[in-house]
């Protein structure tokens, strides 16, 4: 078992995650990288996970499956047979939280039903992680992430600002990759810990997690504008004037909500004439003229250079951020300042930057120990028992 | 019985979006959250911003709910020793200013562990407490550009696209995640951390599989609806006006599956789709049949005869559908709430139902600025009458 860092805030918790999915298995993300020792339950021929692309390299190594299983071990057990369900049964007796994402009507047979698990561990923070989640008319619904995004509203709201501009015929397009799971997943360990906090007052208990309700929670703001009276669109979720705005060399985003960010961003322009105008003082004019500042604002950034503009922009107040590829975002050094990468090891591939956290705890960034496990590398402790003499000693000292 | 976080008490000093989500979801864990504002610097997001293209408060009364409100003027001294106070007698203190600014209000974290030895403060900001961009200024648009989020999402041929509120939600999530992954830790050492969330760190754990590719040498770009596995995978035009269903199909089970729910079973001996790399290769003539079907059909009704079927599919919503959806008001995902003045309006609860202890969620609307200081300046903190007068009068309580 790999050891989390000492000042990691979990650790000495033990959570065990069976996860088909992103949602589930980004639980355990998290709450191995808070300092969990994390075990992740895999049937004999893997995780799907393991086969989800993209992939690195020509060796279909999951770069998904890489950055959702890092600092993990893989425990290996047949669910399906009775020697499998004994050897989770002694995982779960040891651990304090289980985040399974198996679908609600084939748990029972698995042993892992919420009424089995709470009689047989009084004590385990149960987290089911489903797509519509455990009860409810749609529970049983599959929900892949383009669904659960539309499910939720947010996937209707896009495209907005200029892509809406440019493609307004085209259908409501995707954030990329698994925003919606990964909510879910955000959810899931807010609430393990959540139950875990009151534990010793109300016992163990099973936290029904819903993709959909928990993307619809980041996406809250809709609804209270529709009790306002409007249902939101992406053809009009547009900001007056700023957005996405091109530049000679790339794009950058630009969004001012306070006066003093105006001036600043006149001063930015260089106090063009139209600038200057008195009516606009006030925000209700702006946006009233929002189309003409913009095309005023597009022009002038035309041949402008990315670097440029965002380096002048924050120094002057200018609420303003160049639109970064990947690449950019590894290289940054900001982000290398802060070490928000950490080299880990990955079978097949060699060493590469993973992400660690969005998230620190003091000046020091939290630590990645390893990378995504192999397939079966868990070794469980030997009982006391079988130890040599001097080892066992030890450990009933502990 | 209790709720999860019952007994946490929060200072919360924080604005805008992000911040203020975190706590909001806290407090509908059962945490009591105090927010301090003042008449001269209410949250900004109290006031309508005309950039968005609305009169009213943008998004306020969704994150205020649940908390309790009162005035306190942190460039005041005695206000700060008022707020100082305040953080004694709390477990969390919260803030989102810029990085430094607290510090320079006298409130900075070792001023306050000075009154509180284990406090846990959250700061949550646009580019983290350190790093060469730590004093840049952003909102939700711009986290999503720095953290690479927003480049990869749109159209191959299109800009990238701004992420809202979305975003900022996602930062306050995270950031609850770790307030309380802290409170474990200080509940095992007795110490107090210093929670530091930088929101574009939080737009890049996103996309980590996407950085993973980029660190290997791959340059990942936007796909629109595509899926890199899946086909079909998209989101396709319905009968109705700008109506739409999203549908994946995941394997080829599910796309025998497919091909009998839209009556043309003869597709599943087409070489052309015979499995998912032949459909993603002929994927502009399979999203042309698709297309052909889902045109026929309202999105519900094709939504429900693929989920029949076992495949994930579902209509794009809309907020009217999010808040009419027996499933999400079964399962309080979407819930009515009452506000002061006696309107009634829907809101989003808290994504997590727990099996044991109270009820989560909203229990009461958006407070007036100042509404609750009866109860905290007179039976938290012990102020009388005239102390609270005499505050006022000099403007510490203003």
């Amino acid at each position: 078992m790999v050891q989390p860092a000492q000042n990691a805030p979990l650790s000495g918790m033990k959570v065990v995650v069976r996860a088909s999915s992103v949602g589930a298995a980004y639980a355990g993300r998290l709450l191995c990288i808070l300092g969990a020792e994390t075990l992740f339950l895999e049937p004999p021929e893997g995780s799907p996970l393991r086969k989800e692309p993209p992939f690195l390299g020509e060796e279909k190594v999951s770069a998904l499956f890489a950055y959702l299983a890092a600092g993990m071990c893989s425990a290996v057990f047949d669910a399906l047979d009775e020697d499998g369900r004994a050897g989770i049964a002694a995982l779960l007796e040891e651990a304090d939280i289980f985040i399974d994402d198996t679908p609600s009507a084939q748990r029972a047979a698995l042993d892992t039903d919420p009424q089995t698990l709470a009689k047989r561990y009084p004590r385990l923070v149960h987290v089911s992680v489903l797509p519509f989640g455990a009860s409810g008319p749609k529970s049983n619904w599959k929900g892949e992430e383009i669904g659960l995004l539309h499910a939720c509203g947010e996937g209707n709201l896009l495209p907005n600002g200029l892509s809406f501009e440019v493609l307004p015929d085209r259908p409501p397009v995707k954030i990329y990759g698994h925003f919606a799971s990964l909510q879910g997943g955000i959810a899931a360990a807010l609430g393990a810990l959540s139950a875990l906090w009151v534990r010793d007052e109300v016992g163990g208990q099973f936290v029904d997690i819903s993709i959909q309700d928990a993307a619809l929670a980041v996406g809250a703001f809709a609804v209270q504008r529709f009790g306002d009276g409007s249902v939101e669109h992406r053809s009009s979720r547009s900001f007056r004037f700023g957005g996405v705005l091109r530049c000679a060399d790339g794009d950058v985003e630009l969004l001012t909500l306070e006066d003093r960010q105006w001036k600043a961003l006149v001063e930015l322009l260089e106090r063009p004439a139209w600038a200057l105008d008195p009516a606009l003082d006030t925000s209700i004019e702006r946006s009233r003229r929002g189309t003409e500042i913009n095309a005023n604002i597009r022009a002038w950034m035309r041949d402008k250079k990315v670097s440029d503009i965002v380096a002048r922009g924050q120094t002057l107040g200018v609420p303003i951020a160049r639109y970064n590829t990947p690449a950019e975002v590894l290289a940054d050094p900001h982000e290398r300042a802060r070490g928000l990468f950490a080299p880990v090891p990955i079978e097949g591939i060699g060493t590469l930057d993973m992400l660690v956290a969005p998230f620190r705890f003091g000046a020091e960034p939290l630590a990645l120990r390893q990378g995504p496990p192999a397939l079966g590398d868990y070794s469980p402790p030997q009982p006391i028992s079988q130890r040599q003499p001097a080892e066992a000693m030890q450990a009933s000292a502990r | 019985m209790t709720k999860p976080l019952e007994g946490v008490r929060i200072a919360d000093f924080t604005v805008h979006a992000a911040g203020p989500f975190c706590t909001h979801m806290l407090s509908q864990l059962g945490a009591e959250c105090i927010k301090i504002e003042s008449a001269h610097r209410p949250d900004i997001f109290r006031k309508p911003h005309p950039v968005y293209g609305r009169l009213g408060p943008a998004s306020f009364d969704q994150v205020a709910s649940n908390k309790l409100s009162i005035r306190i003027n942190l460039k005041h001294p005695k206000g700060v020793d008022l707020a100082k106070r305040l953080v004694g007698i709390s477990d969390v203190a919260a803030e989102s200013f810029r990085p430094g600014v607290l510090a320079r209000l006298g409130l900075g974290y070792d001023a306050l562990r000075a009154v509180k030895s284990d406090i846990v403060l959250l700061s949550v900001s646009s580019s983290g407490q350190s790093g060469p961009d730590s004093h840049f200024a952003g909102y939700a648009p711009l986290f999503g550009a720095w953290g690479g989020l927003g480049y990869l999402t749109g159209f191959s041929d299109g800009p990238p696209v701004e992420m809202r509120h979305a975003m900022d939600h996602t930062v306050g999530l995270n950031a609850a995640l770790a307030v309380v992954a802290a409170l474990h830790q200080r509940r095992a050492t007795g110490e107090g951390r210093h929670v530091d969330v930088a929101a574009r760190e939080v737009a890049s754990s996103l996309i980590g599989e996407a950085l993973l590719q980029a660190a290997a040498g791959a340059q990942p770009s936007r796909i629109g609806n595509d899926h890199p596995r899946m086909a079909p995978h998209g989101v396709y035009p319905s009968r109705g006006d700008d109506c739409w269903i999203a549908i994946a199909v995941g394997s080829d089970a599910e796309w025998r599956a497919f091909v009998n729910v839209i009556g043309k079973p003869e597709l599943a001996d087409d070489t052309r789709f015979s499995s998912e790399s032949e459909r993603r290769r002929h994927s502009v003539s399979l999203d042309a049949i698709v297309s052909g079907w889902t045109k026929l059909w309202s999105a519900e009704e094709a939504a429900v005869s693929l989920q029949r079927a076992g495949v994930s599919a579902h209509a794009s919503w809309t907020t009217r559908e999010i808040v009419d959806d027996p499933h999400l008001g079964e399962r309080r995902s979407i819930v009515t709430v009452s506000e002061p003045d006696g309107r009634q309006r829907a809101a989003v609860g808290v994504p997590m139902r727990f099996s044991q202890g109270e009820d989560v969620g909203i229990v009461r609307g958006t407070p007036a600025l100042g509404e609750h200081e009866d109860y905290v300046f007179g039976d938290l903190l012990g102020l009388s009458d005239a102390e609270r007068r005499s505050l006022q009068d000099e403007q510490a309580i203003y």
